[in-house]
Parts: structure tokens; C-alpha cells; sequence
């Protein structure tokens, strides 16, 4: 197993656009400290300081490009053959790449935040990290909570792209449905509510379960999903492994 | 263990239509087999299912005598492979394409051998999206001789290879298996083939019409005469006088079929004080071969 993740490790690192993305996230998120520190009156440092200068958004698009082309690259370059012959079974080599994946989700949080805690030193010497957020919290406590929230809030879309990259064998479906469920819960929350009043079942559907970031944050988003933390990280964590368990099934069926 | 290779009454069907029907053969180790039929024949989907890339209806197939299926790949473990076209990853070189795909024990200077042998220093280090059509050809071949599997697959390995190229994959193969590695090799090039198998395994249309070696199906050819002479057209007559079935050519064709024949068609055209000025002593080759029997194989099923 451990010489299937190095192969995807040393694919992944081998691709220019691996290198490209990090460069950009680090870029973007130098401009938006400048931008921050130019103009503190439009944009708080605080809330900017939450997503990592805004790498918190973009690192979500870079996981899902490679969610949605670990698997069908395989089949566009015709590769699928030569890993699926040898002594490898197809369980192993899915798992390799869920392994990569998870690694790669956290080489971009880890960056993201080495980054973000870096510019706040350089350009906000005096920003509190310590100070009290509310409800006893500090600031830094909150981050690692909201942060831990959206990891586990990302995977939940990624296991999702996954799937239907392995399903369709397409990009461009995975990366659709990946994006479009990332817009998707700010645009149906209203609606949402409405629903969940009337039927209070569809509480558990996974979209709700993306509002997990957000109630840890604020949790008068409880009034929208009518679930609590435990119940929303509870419900992702079985989503994830709802979805990596069909794309097992899928996969270790998949001839080429 | 005298067999790399055994299957037995492989069967495969994609929906109602079967393809392989009743596929029963093995391959002995050391030994270089090639298998042969027409396009659609079953050829890939053979390998495949031996690959275990795709799964099949009924039948075994065992390599070393560990059984191998769709989601059991531990019998691979030795086995290289080409299967149609080279799987190959354009942003990767293809020096990079062989670290991927080394196992520990395979060496820096192993891997340059390997790159010698099939020429491919000048290019090893460019990215393989540059790569011409023989060249991804002989990346896939290099992959598939990386590990020194004691058991290499090659589907169609002539494909896109110039002369120089396939005459360095025949160098490599004949070395490879001199040492021990057992071939089982698809190609349409049966030139190539006949060179290269020492046994063949002959399928059409998902079955396996006849396993035999290369030299049995050779003789079982025409063998036959040709005769160059001071009088081409007065021989051709003499000897059709004298009963001799002639085959169509130029040259007086004297068919091989007993013995005598050719002393008598001498004797005919000495005593008719015609000079004969050559005479050559001609098979079949593998493909006249092949082809006949697949004809004789349509016949039957007609």
C-alpha cells in the first residue's frame, strides 16, 4: 500500500498545475494581507484572518481538481491498465489515492494557515489571536474549530466528487457537481428552512450537513438545521463514508 | 511447476453475446507462444481476463498455479504487460514513467540497461506528450520488461515499432526468454511471430481452434517445388502430360507430395532433353499457414 501512495504522491508532485495552484494560493493571499492592511476600515482583519486570506475558499477548488481527476485521468490517459495488472488489487489502488488525497487536503490547510499565521505577524504584529470571541472562546480556539469544521465539511463534497468521477469517469461532471454543491448551500438555505419546518426528516439530507461550518461559528444556524454540532459532524462523517463506500463498490468492479 | 500459464474452459459473455467460449490452454515456462487469430478474434480479451482486468463467466486461470480474477492479483506479481495501447502520462518523462513503476530491487543502471536496449536514451528524459506513436510503444514495452517478470504479456508489440525497433524487441525477447521469461505474445505481424513462437495458440471467434507449435503448423503446409528451366512453358506441359498437379506460377510448381515427385518430374524433362536450371524447395509460411486452417475453421462451421 505504501508504494501505491508513493506513486500517487510522485504523479501529483510531477504535475505542474500542483506547483502553479501553491504559488497562487500564497500570491493571492500576500495581496489580500496588502489589501487588509491598506484599507482596515473595509475589510475586517478578523473574518479575513478566519479563512486564511480567503485560502480557505480557494484551496477548496484545488481539492476538487484533483478529486475529480485522481480517478479519471487514469482512464483519459489509458493508464487504469497498467495499475490495475499488477499484483495491486482494485481496493488498494482507490484507497492509495483516498490516502493522497487526505494528505494533499492537508498540505493545502497546513499551508494555508503557515501562510496566514506568517502574514499576521508581518503585517498584524498587534492583531490579538487571544482575544475573546465570546462564549468564553479565544480567537485562535474558534479558528481551530472553524477550521476543523470545514475540513471535515470539505471532505464531505470531495468523497462526493469522487464518486462521480469514478462513476462517470469524467472531470468535468465531478468538478460541476463539486462546485455547484459548494455555491448550492448558500443559495438553498432560504429554502431550506422553509422545508425542514415542514418536514422535519429532511433535516438529515447532506446539504444541511454543509452547514456544519457555519453553526460552529454561529450557532443560531441551528434555528435553520434543527441539528446540533454532534449531530451535524456525526452526519458528515457517515455521508463520507456513505460515499467512499459506494465508490469502493463501484471501483472494485471497474474493468478497462 | 513445468506451466507459467494454465486456463481452463474460460468463458466470457458481455451481455448475451459470448465472446470467449470454452478457452482451455497453458503455456510452459520458458517458452515464447504466440497467440493468433483475426482482428476480433478474442486475442486482447484473453490477456485482459488473464490480467485480470476484466472478469469472466466461468473457467480458471492460474499463473504458477495461483489463481488470478478480477480482485485477485497476488499470482501478477512476476507478470509484465502491454495490453493494446501504452498507458502513458503526458506531463510525466519517461524516465519518470520507469521510477514510478520500479520495484525496490530495480536499480538506476538496470533501468538505463533496459532504456539501451530499446534505444531510447535520446528521448528518455522528455515529457511523453511529445512522444511519436513508436515511441509510447516502446515506453509500454520498457514497462513491460521493468520488474524482470518471469512472465511477460505483449498485445500486438510490433505496433507502431519501424524495423530497426522491432528488430531490437525481438533481440530483447529472445535474450529474455533464453534466460527463462515466458512470452505469451498477440501480433497480426505473423512474420514477426513465426520468427520469435516456438508455440501458438490459433483462436477464432472467442475459440480455440487448434494449439500447436509453430513448426507442426508449418509442415502441415503445401511444401512444393519450383523449377526454373530452359523451356519454361514446354516443362509446364510435359509435366501436366505426365499427371504432375501443377500450381499456378511462372515457374513450374512441382508439389511436394511424396518422396518422388521431384525425381520423377526430372526424369520427364531430362528424357525431353529440357535443361533444368534451378530448383528451389518451398513451405508455406506461417501465414498461407494460418490461413488456411482458419479458412478450413469457417468451412466447418458453414
Amino acid at each position: 500500500m505504501s508504494t501505491l501512495i508513493k506513486q500517487e504522491i510522485f504523479k501529483l508532485a510531477r504535475k505542474r498545475s500542483t506547483w502553479l495552484s501553491t504559488i497562487i494560493l500564497v500570491v493571492l493571499q500576500v495581496v489580500l494581507a496588502l489589501i487588509v492592511n491598506k484599507y482596515p476600515d473595509v475589510l475586517s482583519i478578523e473574518s479575513i484572518y478566519m479563512d486564511g486570506f480567503l485560502g480557505l475558499e480557494l484551496i477548496f477548488f484545488f481539492m476538487v481538481a484533483a478529486c475529480s481527476s485522481i480517478i479519471t485521468m487514469e482512464f483519459q490517459y489509458n493508464t487504469a491498465k497498467e495499475l490495475f495488472y499488477r499484483k495491486y488489487s482494485r481496493g488498494q489502488i482507490l484507497i492509495s489515492k483516498w490516502i493522497t488525497l487526505f494528505l494533499y487536503s492537508v498540505y493545502w490547510f497546513i499551508l494555508t494557515y503557515v501562510v496566514t499565521f506568517g502574514l499576521k505577524l508581518i503585517f498584524f504584529p498587534h492583531f490579538d489571536l487571544t482575544k475573546n470571541v465570546g462564549h468564553g472562546t479565544t480567537l485562535v480556539i474558534s479558528q481551530l474549530q472553524y477550521v476543523g469544521s470545514q475540513f471535515l465539511s470539505y471532505w464531505l463534497i470531495l468523497t462526493l466528487v469522487l464518486l462521480l468521477a469514478n462513476l462517470f469517469k469524467s472531470s468535468a461532471v465531478a468538478t460541476s457537481v463539486g462546485l455547484i454543491g459548494y455555491f448550492l448551500i448558500n443559495i438553498v438555505s432560504g429554502l431550506m428552512v422553509l422545508l425542514i419546518e415542514k418536514w422535519d426528516w429532511i433535516k438529515w439530507n447532506p446539504l444541511t450537513m454543509l452547514m456544519y461550518p457555519a453553526q460552529v461559528q454561529e450557532n443560531t444556524t441551528k434555528a435553520i438545521t434543527h441539528l446540533t454540532i454532534n449531530e451535524l459532524f456525526t452526519g458528515n462523517v457517515i455521508y463520507i463514508v456513505i460515499f467512499l463506500g459506494i465508490g469502493y463498490v463501484i471501483y472494485r468492479k471497474r474493468t478497462v | 511447476m513445468n506451466n507459467t500459464l494454465e486456463i481452463k474452459h474460460l468463458e466470457k459473455n458481455f451481455g448475451k453475446k459470448k465472446i470467449l467460449t470454452d478457452i482451455s490452454f497453458t503455456v510452459t515456462k520458458g517458452h515464447i507462444v504466440g497467440l493468433v487469430g483475426a482482428n476480433g478474434a478474442g486475442k486482447t480479451t484473453i490477456m485482459k481476463a488473464i490480467l485480470g482486468l476484466v472478469g469472466f463467466s466461468n473457467g480458471t486461470i492460474t499463473i504458477n498455479g495461483e489463481s488470478v480474477s478480477l480482485n485477485k492479483h497476488q499470482a501478477l506479481s512476476k507478470v509484465g504487460a502491454l495490453i493494446e495501447n501504452p498507458g502513458i502520462y503526458p506531463y510525466l518523462t519517461g524516465w519518470d514513467h520507469l521510477r514510478l513503476f520500479a520495484e525496490k530491487n530495480i536499480t538506476k543502471s538496470m533501468m538505463t540497461e533496459l532504456v539501451s536496449a530499446l534505444k531510447m536514451d535520446k528521448y528518455i528524459h522528455q515529457k511523453a506528450k511529445g512522444y511519436s506513436l513508436g515511441m509510447k510503444q516502446k515506453l509500454g514495452i520498457a514497462l513491460a520488461f521493468l520488474n524482470n517478470p518471469d512472465f511477460v504479456i505483449l498485445d500486438e508489440p510490433m505496433n507502431g515499432l519501424d524495423p530497426q525497433a522491432t528488430f531490437d524487441l525481438r533481440q530483447l525477447i529472445t535474450t529474455k526468454a533464453n534466460e527463462g521469461t515466458t512470452f505469451l505474445i498477440s501480433s497480426h505481424i505473423l512474420g514477426e511471430l513465426e520468427k520469435l513462437a516456438k508455440d501458438l495458440v490459433i483462436i477464432d471467434r472467442g475459440q480455440i481452434i487448434k494449439q500447436t507449435t509453430t513448426y507442426e503448423l508449418l509442415s502441415t503446409g503445401e511444401k512444393y517445388f519450383v523449377l526454373q528451366t530452359s523451356d519454361d512453358d514446354r516443362a509446364q506441359q510435359l509435366l501436366l502430360d505426365h499427371n504432375f498437379n501443377l500450381k499456378e506460377d511462372i515457374s513450374i510448381l512441382v508439389p511436394n507430395i511424396d518422396n518422388n515427385s521431384l525425381a520423377n518430374a526430372l526424369k520427364v524433362l531430362i528424357n525431353n532433353n529440357i535443361d533444368v536450371l534451378d530448383v528451389q524447395h518451398k513451405d508455406n509460411d506461417l501465414e498461407v499457414s494460418l490461413l488456411e486452417l482458419l479458412q478450413h475453421g469457417e468451412e466447418g462451421v458453414k
